[in-house]
C-alpha cells in the first residue's frame, strides 16, 4: 500500500509540477482532500442509518442468530469469520442487489468484527483480504447506476448488458477466490520454509 | 413501484417489529448502534484523504491520458478497443471518473454499439478497488494489506478479458 501510494503521489505531483506549476499541485491536492471530506460526509448519513439498524438487530439477538445460521455457508470462503459472518453476508447480499450505500456500512462492520479476533492487529487477516477481493470483483445482480446511465444515453435495450455483466463478474469473482486460496497457500508455505530455515 | 426498491423499507419495518416483540428499547438500540458508527467515520477520513489526494493529483497531472495514448497501439493489437482504455485505467481508482468516461463513450459511439456494450459490461463487472481498500482497511487501521490489492487487480484483469470475450459472443 505504501509503495502504491508513493508511486501514485510522486508521479502525479512531479508531472503536474512540470506541466502546470506549483500552484496547480497545491490546488489539486487540496481538491483531493476536500473530496475525502465530502465523501465522508455523504457516507456518514448512510452509515448512521445502517449502523443504527444494526444496533437494533444486535439488541434483538438477530445478528448473533444470523451469524450462527450462516456460519456453515460463509465457512467455505471465510473459515474464521466468527461474529463477522452476519455482517459479511449482509454486505455481500447488499452488493449483489446493487445497494452500494447499504453494503459499505455492513462491510466496515464486518471488517471491525474480523479485527476483533485478529491475532496481529494492523496486519490484514486472510478473511479481510478475501472479503475485499470478493467485494472488489463486483458480483452484482442489478447494476442500477449502470442501467440508469444507459437509459439516459438513449439505449434501446439498457438491460441487455445485465447477463453479460453477470457472467464477466462471476468469472472475476471466481478468479479472486482461486487467487486468494493460492496466495494463502503460498504465504503459508513461505512461513514454514522460513521457520524451517531458522531451525536449521 | 419496483419490488427491489421495497425490500429495504420492508426489512426495516420487520426489524423494528421483531425487536419490539423481543421487548428491546428500539430507540436506544438505534442510537447506540449509530453512535458506534461515529468513531469509524473519523477513522476512515485520513485514509480516504490520502487515497483521494493521490488519485486526484494523478488524474489532474494528465498521466492517465499519456498512458492511454502510449497503450492504445498495444491494446488494439490484443483485440481491446483503444476507446475503452480511459475507462479501464480510471476504473480501479475512481467510480465517478469511470462513470464520466463511460458517458463519454456512450456519447461518441452510442450505448448500443459494440464499444458501448463492452464498456457497460466492463463497468458492471469491476469495482473501485483502491478506494475500497483504503476504506475497508482504514476502518480497522490495517496498514499491511497482504495480497488484497494484487489479487483484486488480477481478478479485475480476468473480468476485463471475460467482458471482451462475452461481449463478442453476445453482441455480434
Amino acid at each position: 500500500m505504501s509503495y502504491i501510494f508513493s508511486v501514485m503521489l510522486v508521479s502525479g505531483v512531479l508531472t503536474l509540477l512540470v506541466r502546470a506549476g506549483g500552484d496547480a499541485v497545491t490546488a489539486s491536492m487540496l481538491a483531493g482532500a476536500g473530496e475525502a471530506v465530502t465523501l465522508c460526509l455523504e457516507l456518514a448519513g448512510a452509515y448512521l442509518l445502517f449502523m443504527g439498524m444494526l444496533g437494533i438487530a444486535r439488541r434483538a439477538g438477530l445478528m448473533e442468530a444470523m451469524s450462527r445460521r450462516l456460519a456453515p455457508v460463509t465457512r467455505w470462503l471465510f473459515p474464521n469469520a466468527r461474529d463477522a459472518s452476519g455482517p459479511i453476508t449482509l454486505c455481500l447480499a447488499a452488493n449483489m442487489l446493487g445497494m452500494g450505500n447499504a453494503a459499505t456500512p455492513f462491510g466496515l462492520e464486518a471488517m471491525r468484527a474480523l479485527e476483533r479476533y485478529n491475532p496481529h492487529p494492523g496486519i490484514a487477516t486472510v478473511e479481510m483480504c478475501v472479503l475485499i477481493a470478493v467485494n472488489g470483483s463486483a458480483l452484482q445482480l442489478l447494476p442500477t447506476g449502470l442501467l440508469a446511465l444507459r437509459q439516459a444515453a438513449g439505449s434501446a435495450a439498457p438491460a441487455a448488458v445485465v447477463v453479460p455483466s453477470l457472467i464477466a463478474s462471476a468469472i472475476s469473482t471466481a478468479v479472486a477466490i482461486v487467487l486468494c486460496r493460492f496466495s494463502m497457500r503460498r504465504e503459508a508455505a513461505g512461513r514454514t520454509r522460513r521457520t524451517a530455515g531458522a531451525r536449521a | 413501484m419496483s419490488v427491489s426498491a421495497a425490500i429495504l423499507p420492508l426489512l426495516f419495518v420487520a426489524l423494528v417489529a421483531y425487536a419490539l416483540c423481543k421487548r428491546v428499547d428500539v430507540y436506544e438500540a438505534f442510537v447506540e448502534g449509530a453512535a458506534e458508527g461515529l468513531p469509524v467515520l473519523l477513522k476512515i477520513l485520513p485514509y480516504l484523504a490520502g487515497m483521494l489526494i493521490a488519485i486526484r493529483t494523478l488524474r489532474d497531472s494528465g498521466l492517465i491520458d499519456r498512458l492511454v495514448s502510449l497503450l492504445s497501439p498495444v491494446s488494439s493489437r490484443v483485440g481491446l478497443d483503444a476507446a475503452l482504455l480511459p475507462l479501464l485505467l480510471l476504473r480501479p481508482f475512481s467510480g465517478s471518473a469511470a462513470m464520466a468516461s463511460l458517458a463519454d463513450i456512450f456519447n461518441q459511439y452510442g450505448a448500443d454499439s459494440m464499444v458501448g456494450y463492452t464498456a457497460s459490461v466492463l463497468m458492471g463487472s469491476s469495482e473501485t478497488i483502491f478506494y475500497e481498500v483504503a476504506l475497508y482497511f482504514g476502518a480497522v487501521g490495517v496498514k499491511k494489506t497482504r495480497f488484497a490489492i494484487p489479487v483484486s487487480l488480477a481478478a479485475m484483469a480476468a473480468g476485463v478479458i471475460a467482458s471482451v470475450i462475452v461481449c463478442s459472443v453476445f453482441f455480434s
